[in-house]
């Protein structure tokens, strides 16, 4: 697991959104890495997820 | 891994083939590629009208006022973004909003590399801000790390603060209207100006960051003598990127020897 990236498995079926509003990150300026394909959250926001899905989150971070 | 380098509006002021060579060397077997103007590289003529409307969308009109995503802009605005995608203008006076800015250049990059597999850097002259909640008010930015990432020439410039004096005599220099570019000159060592000819040796270790968010999701570095320092002054960016005693860290180092060697 890369520093800054956090990695999540998924406990219940939920989608992206639920997900994503259950970990405060609804407007935090990351990505998300889901099956080895980079996305921002709202371009799969109703994409569902089964218990044991993993889901990386990866942070934009400004620099200066 | 392979890093992929584009000009986004920096052509006189950069020399991106040199940042290649240096990251070429700095990361052995790794495929260096420089691409020139994303736009040109990846985007039909038909599609300029809409990646210039939303970039003149990212557009912030008050730095106390965070911008909404998907905000209209006026038609001279989109205008002006058409004439900059096509290179018939220059970048000048305009702040947007770097994570906005982002991902619009996130669209133009094809869904194949979009990954961490894949380092795409940006060279821009735009300036960009990105947004504090804690104090509500924009703050100027070097770069912003993400795929892709983004380096301002501009921003190199503006965004870390200059030495405390350089501000006072600032003050005095336009109550006495004096010609600032002396003053420039007073502080020619410890800040970096437009069409500097360190700029290009400087963006060498932000590419590096970049090239780090990548391989370990962290970009800088708590070490003030290594390239990969977040600087906020003007003086540290100089002394990270130019005058330290070694260019990275130990344990930059041990990690860039590492890649070396597979």
């Amino acid at each position: 697991m890369k520093a800054s990236i956090e990695e999540i498995a998924v406990k219940e079926d939920t989608t992206i959104k639920a997900l994503m509003d259950e970990l405060q990150l609804s407007s935090a300026p990351i990505l998300l890495e889901v099956s080895g394909e980079i996305f921002y959250p709202d371009e799969i926001e109703n994409r569902r997820l089964r218990r044991g899905d993993k889901v990386a989150v990866i942070p934009l971070i400004a620099g200066g | 891994m392979e890093i992929i380098l584009y000009d986004e509006g920096t052509a006189q002021e950069l020399d991106i083939e040199e940042i290649a060579r240096y990251l070429a060397q700095k990361m052995g077997k790794v495929r260096v590629e420089v691409r020139g103007n994303p736009f040109a590289f990846n985007l039909s003529q038909d599609k300029v009208s809409d990646y210039a409307r939303k970039i003149a969308g990212t557009k912030i009109q008050e730095v106390s006022q965070k911008i909404l995503s998907g905000q209209e802009p006026l038609y001279g605005e989109i205008e002006y973004e058409k004439r900059r995608i096509l290179g018939k203008t220059r970048s000048f006076g305009i702040l947007y909003d770097g994570f906005h800015l982002l991902r619009i250049f996130c669209e133009i990059m094809s869904r194949e590399e979009s990954s961490l597999e894949f380092v795409h850097i940006f060279f821009t002259n735009r300036l960009f801000a990105t947004w504090d909640d804690s104090n509500k008010r924009y703050h100027l930015r070097t770069s912003v790390y993400g795929i892709p990432s983004i380096i301002s020439t501009t921003g190199l410039v503006e965004a870390p603060a200059k030495p405390r004096e350089y501000y006072l005599l600032k003050q005095q220099y336009e109550r006495l209207g004096k010609d600032l570019t002396e003053l420039k000159d007073r502080f020619r060592e410890s800040i970096i100006d437009y069409e500097d000819k360190r700029l290009t040796e400087v963006t060498k270790g932000y590419a590096m960051q970049a090239v780090f968010y990548s391989l370990t999701g962290a970009p800088f570095c708590e070490d003030k003598g290594c390239r990969l320092y977040n600087a906020h002054w003007q003086e540290e960016l100089i002394f990270a990127q130019l005058w330290g005693e070694y260019e990275f860290c130990g344990r930059h180092t041990r990690i860039l020897e590492g890649l070396r060697k597979k």
